[in-house]
């Protein structure tokens, strides 16, 4: 076996405030080695709006500008502006923004920067949920889960939203998915999102285990089950149009990524088997794409 | 230590909200109820290795390329690699925990390699000049008393083993055909022992050249004096002139005895000794048929030589018991009857039983009875206590005679040579405590790898190093996301046509492309190889390194206690308890 390799540098301090076994501090870390010094983070708000730390404190060691729900990609449209004023072209702007904050709330400001191709890296954290308010359903929420807004008795009766479908309709020149099971995949995706220009936007998934009702040291492992189910795969889409599938050879059963998870405790075999033929036809459509 | 900032004042804030410090004072450990920590633990090989070698420790330095650094850690604990690679029965590998995904490790291959890459180091000798402490007697130069003798003298005692026969080695060079065993390899490691001071008197018998008396100089005396009589079978006509025991016709051969030997030839028993004698006779162009009185579910020999000896031409008739040998102008007439399987008996085999009136006679030129062998007792000095075929021994190897210990086949049933080395590394522990006024029991179970019997005389040479927790990594602690399915490497045979005609090995050594794949399969249970995936997902930052290097150390200021260094390491090397309340 290998050795996992990422970058050395540490640019998240000790002391932050997510919950423990949080699959989007693994995220943070995994990204700020990947990303480095030299970025200025927009912060719309979500879990990591808190997770860093309260004023006058920060574990970031990378300058992050704290912003309005709404207004992740905007105000990140304007610091972008700002530096290319001072011609700084070396520092990378770049947006960290939930589910929430992406797929509800920040979709129009997103969609702008989008549109006008604003060089900046969106980095949509994706716990499926509005986890820092008490776990209420986003439109980023599977079908069937359960929230606290969508009770076992009525749980979530529409499917999740295809960010990455908008995204690609946007044809912006880079859009990624990404999990942090597999780091160096991570890792790579940053990086290359780095070195292009205009808008780049990477879907990364990060297991909740309060949310998710989980046990904290399961994350890395169903992180892993996401993508070995095709529940989350892996893949890149360049200009919108040309698609590359990191596939992984280990296939297993939906079941294996439901039946660790509580939020999907109350599903019936007949549930599970309909989430596996869903999951089935988003991976074969997917595969189409891919394919053209 | 970051700080805590106190204003007293709104003019003491700043004018905009922009963070003025970190995190650091903010000692996150505090939330934690589960705290994990390093620990190696015991992998299954190990604790199955009746000789006791690291088996873990040494493939992981192979898997870095560090052939030597691998040669050095099997040397530790095992004076025969070569011996061991080539003829042990690999209990490791039954235990293996791969064998739970896909094939288990080629554990003995790789042992073998390594022998043959360390066959080329320079020898450390050169410390016949060094103060020996004290002198210890060794009778027997077979695998038990000659890791016993080597390990005395690692531990500086001048050791003199005494053996009965021309050539030291036992039964490896009495029992052991050479196309198993080389006998370059086995006078190779025999020579490494030599090299440390040993010195081996040959031709000097117990009980006839030298008696316990006569070694009133020795402070301490290991008796390994093996199990060399062939057990008759207790029918009429077996103590006829022209019956051999199936030792007896080895050792023989590997004495360069020249036999006179008819055309047919059957071998009586379902052991090693009757697949070694079948398989050699068929080297020397004879026809060899075992006769079993169970089936070859039965048999003890080992099934990687029951097929090699069937695909050399050996015939096994199952279910034939032999009740009298008649002999009639030398020809032989076997007569036997026919056997069915019963109940299980105490070894846990079907009873073969008797099928009435259903004699049979097999005629062949020559008998050969390998009915299994037994001690011989007469030679032994008085005072040492017998049962059931065996010399009892303590749990630290010492008999009834103060000062008197034994091991290898003499004092055990289980007559492999890795449970002789093994039991000759023991007295040698014991044998060191006893020479030094320590509690020999206590120093043996202070060294147990896992639960034992397997020995580490690696610990008691190095107390404190590389500590292990006993407890023995079953498969179900190990995470699989992080291993690939992998095909084991497996050593060429030479083709069954060459290998009949001469005494020259069978199977060869692996190449080093092979060994390297090879033991990039271990999954190297309980025992951490820094594949660093605690650092890399630790979301708290919490996995310390220092100089680059995993330190396995956990900042315990900051750890939250999420658990995932524990579950993601791929080899159960990280340990959770709950956090003291």
């Amino acid at each position: 076996m290998n050795k996992v390799k990422v970058p050395i540098a540490e640019n998240l301090g000790h002391g932050h405030l997510a919950c423990a076994g949080c699959g989007a501090a693994v995220a943070m870390r995994l990204t700020l080695k990947a990303l480095g010094e030299k970025t200025v983070m927009v912060f719309p708000a979500s879990c990591w709006s808190i997770v860093p730390g309260f004023w006058p404190y920060s574990s970031y060691k990378i300058t992050a500008v704290h912003a309005g729900f709404v207004t992740g990609a905007a105000t990140a449209s304007g610091v972008r502006a700002a530096l290319d004023v001072r011609g700084d072209d070396e520092t990378l702007v770049a947006v960290w923004a939930g589910d929430g904050g992406t797929f509800d709330i920040g979709l129009q400001a997103l969609s702008g920067a989008a549109e006008r191709n604003e060089d900046l890296l969106y980095i949509c954290n994706d716990n499926e949920g509005y986890m820092n308010t008490g776990t209420q359903r986003s439109s980023a929420t599977p079908l069937l889960a359960w929230t606290t807004t969508t009770p076992v008795m009525q749980p979530k009766e529409n499917p999740k939203k295809d960010i990455m479908a908008i995204m690609a309709d946007h044809h912006i020149p880079y859009a990624a998915t990404a999990t942090i099971a597999y780091p160096e995949d991570l890792i790579r995706k940053l990086e290359k999102a780095r070195s292009i220009r205009g808008t780049r936007f990477i879907h990364l998934f990060s297991p909740c285990p309060p949310g998710w009702k989980m046990p904290s040291e399961q994350t890395i492992k169903i992180s892993r089950l996401a993508v070995r189910s095709r529940i989350f795969p892996l893949y890149e889409i360049e200009n919108g149009r040309f698609y590359t599938i990191q596939e992984e050879t280990r296939v297993v059963s939906v079941k294996e990524y439901l039946k660790i998870q509580g939020r999907f405790s109350h599903l019936t075999e007949k549930d599970i088997e309909m989430t596996q033929r869903n999951t089935d036809d988003a991976w074969e459509r997917l595969q189409r794409k891919a394919r053209c | 230590m970051s700080k805590q900032f106190q204003f007293k004042s709104v003019s003491e804030m700043p004018m905009i909200s922009v963070s003025l410090g970190d995190m650091e004072w903010n000692k996150t450990g505090a939330w934690r109820t589960q705290r994990p920590f390093y620990e190696d633990k015991t992998p299954p090989c190990s604790a199955a290795c009746p000789a006791g070698n690291d088996i873990v420790a040494f493939i992981q330095k192979i898997a870095k390329g560090d052939f030597e650094g691998a040669w050095n850690i099997i040397k530790e604990e095992n004076p025969f690699p070569g011996v061991c690679g080539r003829v042990c029965f690999h209990p490791c590998e039954s235990k293996c925990n791969r064998g739970s995904f896909d094939e288990p490790i080629a554990i003995h291959a790789l042992e073998r390699f390594v022998a043959g890459f360390g066959s080329r180091l320079s020898k450390n000798t050169g410390k016949s000049g060094e103060k020996r402490k004290e002198k210890v007697a060794i009778i027997g130069s077979g695998p038990a008393g000659m890791s016993c003798a080597y390990h005395l003298a690692r531990l500086h005692h001048d050791v003199t083993v005494f053996e009965s026969l021309p050539l030291a080695g036992g039964m490896l060079r009495m029992g052991i055909p050479s196309y198993r065993l080389p006998r370059e390899v086995l006078d190779r490691e025999l020579s490494g022992i030599e090299a440390l001071g040993v010195k081996i008197q040959t031709g000097v018998a117990l009980g006839e050249d030298v008696r316990l008396e006569d070694l009133k100089n020795y402070r301490a005396i290991f008796i390994s004096t093996g199990a060399h009589r062939s057990r008759g079978l207790q029918i009429p006509g077996e103590k006829e002139k022209g019956i051999l025991g199936g030792l007896d016709l080895l050792k023989r051969m590997n004495l360069g005895k020249r036999m006179k030997l008819g055309d047919k030839i059957a071998i009586i028993g379902g052991g090693n000794t009757a697949i070694d004698v079948a398989r050699s006779v068929i080297r020397l162009g004879k026809k060899a048929t075992i006769l079993y009185r169970r089936s070859r579910e039965e048999m003890p020999a080992f099934a990687e030589e029951i097929t090699e000896a069937l695909e050399e031409g050996v015939k096994i008739r199952y279910l034939v018991n032999p009740i009298r040998l008649q002999q009639k102008d030398g020809l032989k007439r076997l007569e036997c009857l026919r056997m069915e399987l019963g109940e299980q008996d105490e070894s846990g085999r079907r009873k073969p039983v008797p099928i009435p009136n259903s004699n049979l006679r097999i005629d062949v030129d020559h008998v050969i009875v390998a009915a299994g062998e037994e001690i011989e007792a007469s030679f032994l000095p008085e005072g040492l206590e017998k049962k059931e075929g065996i010399v009892l021994t303590r749990r630290d190897a010492s008999t009834g005679i103060k000062g008197v210990f034994a091991g290898g086949d003499l004092t055990s049933t289980q007559r492999t040579v890795a449970h002789a080395i093994g039991s000759g590394k023991k007295a040698a522990m014991a044998i060191d405590a006893f020479l030094e006024g320590k509690d020999t029991e206590e120093a043996i179970v202070q060294h147990l790898v896992g639960e034992g019997p397997s020995l580490s005389i690696f610990r008691y040479l190095h107390p404190g190093e590389r500590p292990r927790n006993p407890h023995i990594v079953p498969f179900e602690e190990l995470n699989m996301d992080y291993f690939e399915l992998a095909k084991r490497q497996e050593e060429s045979k030479r083709r069954v046509k060459e290998r009949i005609r001469d005494f020259n090995e069978v199977t060869s050594t692996l190449t080093e492309d092979a060994v390297l794949e090879e033991a990039g399969r271990c999954f190297g249970c309980g025992t951490c190889n820094e594949c660093e995936n605690c650092y890399v997902f630790c979301p708290d930052v919490s996995i310390l390194k220092s100089g680059g290097i995993l330190s396995h150390q956990v900042d315990y200021d900051y750890c939250k206690g999420c658990g995932i260094c524990f579950t993601e390491c791929p080899r159960g090397a990280i340990s959770l308890k709950e956090e003291a309340k």
